[in-house]
């Protein structure tokens, strides 16, 4: 044992570390993912004679309706993620304390399939399960609630809230279990020494500790629901007018350059907000590190 | 202080009962209603074999996993020996390369097919080949936090000490070593990029590539119980696969354990 560590220090001495081992890496993902993100911000600058330009950000910032789309994705992402985020940590917490072994396994990977499944398939489930005449409808008619009575339906921004939280609750399971299961089993024995009440421990303990991360994974899931496609798409052919589904009618048109560089415009939008949404996580992530470090 | 055995048993089915109504009983309502016949009462694989006549249907589904494969296996290939490099001497690149790994998560996906529009050179554009780079970067989130529990969970220093002093190269340390020791996580970042190739859809359409999702859109535009019996096919098929590997890799987990 003395003589590895003997050795792996005289290594680490002579570390070395140069970049050229990380150049394929970093060419891959230059080329593949910084320099396209690069070209939508160029573009969006950029005027029908080429001229630099601010006028495509105009319509996103006069208000009307590519303003609107931008509310309506913000609306969608902070009421799924607030939905996904409260259901996925109660499972996440159930899934952690009381499941073991291979069970544990196959529910991780269940919710991996369910988290991922933001497609397609998961629409026309959706239609399958909760359209007009959907056996989901027909066992709640059948109990006597006629939800259709109303004004839902499942090709509307609430069948979208209803579609994303069924992606986003698994997600948020596999990205708080770890927070979860940080938690000793010491500090409940500790606390409960000193006289706190599971109550006390909770309000005192648990819930500061579990705060940070659960911030962190609510950011992580807004990312995720504000920027689908997708399910949005397939479920009501680009009625619900959030921005990626504008942005994908705007260049699907493919026919001016103007609705090009606005469509770009509209692209770059959404990785600032999408980057502020970062800022928040990575806040997050700190404040939940210092917690694990003390 | 213990929570009582009623107390537990009354949140275990509270949850159960949440999550059949939440997640399996959707599941099970379109799988049922994937048998219906079209328009009238019973039920039927009518809706299958109408799949199984449709011109696209085998050939986009062969384009998917085609492409599916190629961004699984060219993953594995950046990621590996990179991550490998990252434990083992720089660590200095580690925030960085764990910065540009985070970006597909942040970056709406929406954006990115925008700019690949606008800045891949034409030979990749005319070919549908593009998209398996694009799988690859979508994929890198999940292949990098895989590959590096990983490769943490390894005693990866004294592996790559050993091998390299009795005299194998840095190749075939990676090769014969490390990948043989890590094949749970190889195994996890592989199927993981696969089952989103496979899924992709916002790239696919932007660039207007016909994969089977697109190609699953288009057809419901003519048959919505066919796409309903295709959607409930790939979504069973995915979750079948992935237990079978969860249980599969624990199994090869503890033979890990066993000869260490």
């Amino acid at each position: 044992m003395g003589v590895v560590k003997a050795k792996s220090r005289a290594r680490s001495s002579s570390q070395n570390s140069g970049v050229l081992p990380l150049l394929p890496f970093f060419i891959f993902t230059g080329f593949f993912l910084i320099w396209p993100v690069l070209a939508v911000t160029l573009k969006s600058f950029r005027g029908n004679n080429n001229e630099w330009t601010l006028d495509n950000f105009r319509p996103i910032t006069q208000g009307g309706p590519y303003f609107h789309s931008f509310i309506v994705s913000i609306k969608l992402a902070l009421i799924t993620a607030s939905i996904g985020s409260i259901i996925g940590a109660f499972f996440a917490f159930v899934i952690v304390t009381y499941v073991r072994g291979r069970f544990k396994n196959v529910l991780d990977s269940i919710s991996a399939v369910f988290a991922n499944s933001g497609g397609v398939p998961l629409a026309f489930m959706f239609i399958a399960a909760f359209g007009t005449n959907g056996l989901a409808i027909k066992f709640i008619r059948f109990l006597g609630y006629d939800i259709y009575a109303g004004n839902f339906t499942i090709f509307s921004f609430t069948g979208v809230v209803l579609v994303y939280t069924f992606f986003q609750a698994p997600l948020m399971i596999l990205v708080f279990q770890p927070a979860i299961s940080g938690m000793r089993k010491e500090w409940r024995e500790a606390s409960a020494n000193l006289g706190a009440s599971a109550l006390t421990y909770w309000r005192r303990v648990g819930i500061p500790i579990l705060l940070p991360p659960f911030i962190g994974a609510f950011f992580l899931l807004f990312a995720g629901g504000f920027s689908a496609y997708a399910t949005a798409r397939a479920l009501t052919s680009g009625t619900v007018s959030i921005v990626p589904i504008v942005i994908g009618a705007l260049v699907d048109g493919n026919t001016q350059a103007s609705q090009s560089n606005l469509g770009a415009s509209l692209a770059v939008g959404m990785i600032v907000v999408a980057l502020v949404i970062m800022i928040g996580y990575v806040w997050a992530q700190k404040r939940a590190e210092k917690w694990r470090q003390s | 202080m213990r929570i009582s055995s009623l107390q537990k048993w009354s949140i275990i089915i509270f949850a159960s009962l949440l999550g059949f109504t939440l997640f399996i009983l959707p599941v099970i309502a379109s799988s049922i209603y994937s048998f219906q016949k079209p328009g009238g009462k019973g039920y039927s694989f009518t809706s299958y074999t109408w799949l199984l006549h449709q011109e696209g249907f085998f050939a986009s589904m062969g384009t998917s996993l085609k492409l599916a494969v190629l961004a699984g296996i060219l993953n594995i290939s950046l990621m590996v020996p990179t991550m490998v490099y990252l434990n083992l001497k720089g660590q200095k690149f580690k925030s960085l390369v764990d910065f540009i790994c985070i970006l597909p998560l942040v970056i709406p996906v929406v954006s990115l097919a925008i700019g690949a529009q606008n800045a891949m050179p034409s030979f990749l554009q005319n070919s549908q080949y593009e998209l398996v780079f694009f799988f690859v970067i979508i994929g890198l989130p999940f292949t990098y936090r895989t590959i590096d529990t990983s490769l943490q969970a390894i005693s990866l220093k004294t592996l790559v000490e050993a091998s390299r002093s009795l005299g194998a190269s840095w190749i075939r340390t990676i090769i014969r070593v490390i990948v043989p020791a890590i094949r749970g996580g190889i195994t996890g970042a592989l199927f993981l990029t696969f089952a989103l190739s496979i899924g992709e859809y916002t790239i696919t359409s932007l660039l207007h590539w016909e994969t089977f999702p697109t190609w699953t859109v288009v057809a419901s535009q003519q048959n919505i119980l066919g796409a309903i019996a295709l959607s409930v096919f790939s979504f069973v098929g995915a979750i079948a696969l992935l237990s079978i590997i969860a249980l599969f890799s624990k199994k090869s987990a503890r033979q890990v354990e066993v000869n260490e």
